[in-house]
């Protein structure tokens, strides 16, 4: 039950786009299109996942005992770098194919503020090993979430007659701001 | 051999999704593509001074994705034509490559939390388990290649100014 409302939390009370305001250049970027927001959804979930393990690790058996919590940051840059290096070779050698249809959106996770985010936070959670991880799970299941919805609705704004000063970024931003208020309605909820 | 291409060969093209791509290379009876820039990233203002460029740029990352597909229609270096890829694959491609991974480290994790409630045979059990599910990847790549939905198709010339749809 713990890890349940640890998830909600994560996930849609303090989401990471619309409450914590991380990965917006994502989030105005890749949400053109469904399929883009989900391809990019998926490999962000895995890669923040990922790297919350990594760095968990790295945090409680090097960080930690040695005194070196004024290198996290940069620490945390490294891992998610590999990561993500990582992630691309092992798909690029298991499935070219899903490689080249995949593939794009991996080199912008690296500089995606929502992977480094979410590995400060947890460590300021200063949570258990699974719990960081479920947390990260869940964190980047919101980001996900939230993307195709504004992927979604970005498509139908589309075929909308908008006034031509609002049209384009403007209006893909007043829906931002729309959908942020209605993710407010989630507050209250929150375990932590 | 063009009509070929202008028409889509019966391509069911609402359920494709579609990419522009440029001819790089012509061998025998195939061509090489090089699909174009199709993100956001790398046209924005700041591009030049982008962090992303410190692992390779969009370009070299595209260049990397370099795919065959039969030349059926006379295509030459240079030309760019349109491609497909079923919308359904891309999702079953996500799926496959980063969701199955997951759901067995995070069955192995859990599992193993509950059974030793330790941290570090946690963490143990779900880089086994992430190695497990990249192996379950490959299979299911393999299964998705088998069908032939993984390959791009070719649905037409691009028009001299046409682009991905990106406002």
């Amino acid at each position: 039950m713990e890890y349940v409302l640890l998830a909600v939390s994560a996930a849609l009370v303090n989401n990471v786009i619309l409450a914590r305001f991380l990965g917006l250049c994502s989030f105005m970027g890749v949400t053109t299109r469904i399929d883009t927001a989900v391809g990019m959804g998926a490999a962000c979930t895995f890669c923040i996942t990922v790297s919350a393990m990594i760095d968990w690790a790295v945090e409680h058996y090097l960080l930690e005992p040695y005194g070196l919590g004024y290198l996290r940051t940069v620490t945390f840059i490294l891992v998610i770098a590999a990561s993500v290096q990582f992630t691309e070779a092992v798909v690029r050698k298991i499935s070219p194919p899903l490689f080249q249809m995949l593939g794009i959106y991996l080199p912008l996770i690296t500089t995606n503020c929502a992977v480094l985010g979410v590995c400060l936070l947890l460590v300021e959670g200063k949570m258990s090993f699974i719990g960081s991880t479920v947390f990260a799970l869940a964190s980047s299941i919101g980001y996900s979430l939230v993307m195709v919805l504004f992927a979604g609705l970005r498509e139908r704004l589309v075929l909308a007659d908008v006034p031509r000063l609002f049209a384009g970024p403007p209006i893909g931003f007043i829906t931002a701001s729309l959908l942020a208020l209605s993710f407010m309605g989630f507050s209250g909820m929150s375990a932590h | 051999m063009r009509l070929a291409v202008d028409n889509p060969m019966n391509v069911e093209t609402s359920t494709l999704v579609e990419g522009i791509a440029r001819v790089v290379a012509v061998e025998d009876a195939q061509v090489w593509l090089v699909p174009e820039q199709s993100g956001s990233c790398g046209s924005c203002a700041s591009s030049a001074a982008c962090g992303s460029k410190g692992i390779g740029t969009v370009a070299s990352r595209l260049e990397m994705r370099r795919f065959p597909m039969e030349n059926n229609a006379g295509l030459v270096v240079g030309e760019r034509v349109v491609v497909g890829i079923a919308q359904d694959s891309l999702v079953k491609a996500s799926l496959t490559v980063y969701v199955l991974p997951l759901v067995i480290a995070f069955a192995a994790g859990l599992t193993a939390q509950s059974v030793y409630g330790s941290d570090l045979v946690t963490m143990i059990s779900m880089a086994a388990g992430l190695i497990l599910g990249f192996a379950g990847t490959w299979l299911g790549a393999r299964r998705i290649s088998a069908h032939g939905a993984m390959a791009p198709r070719l649905l037409r010339r691009a028009t001299p100014g046409e682009t991905c749809r990106i406002d």
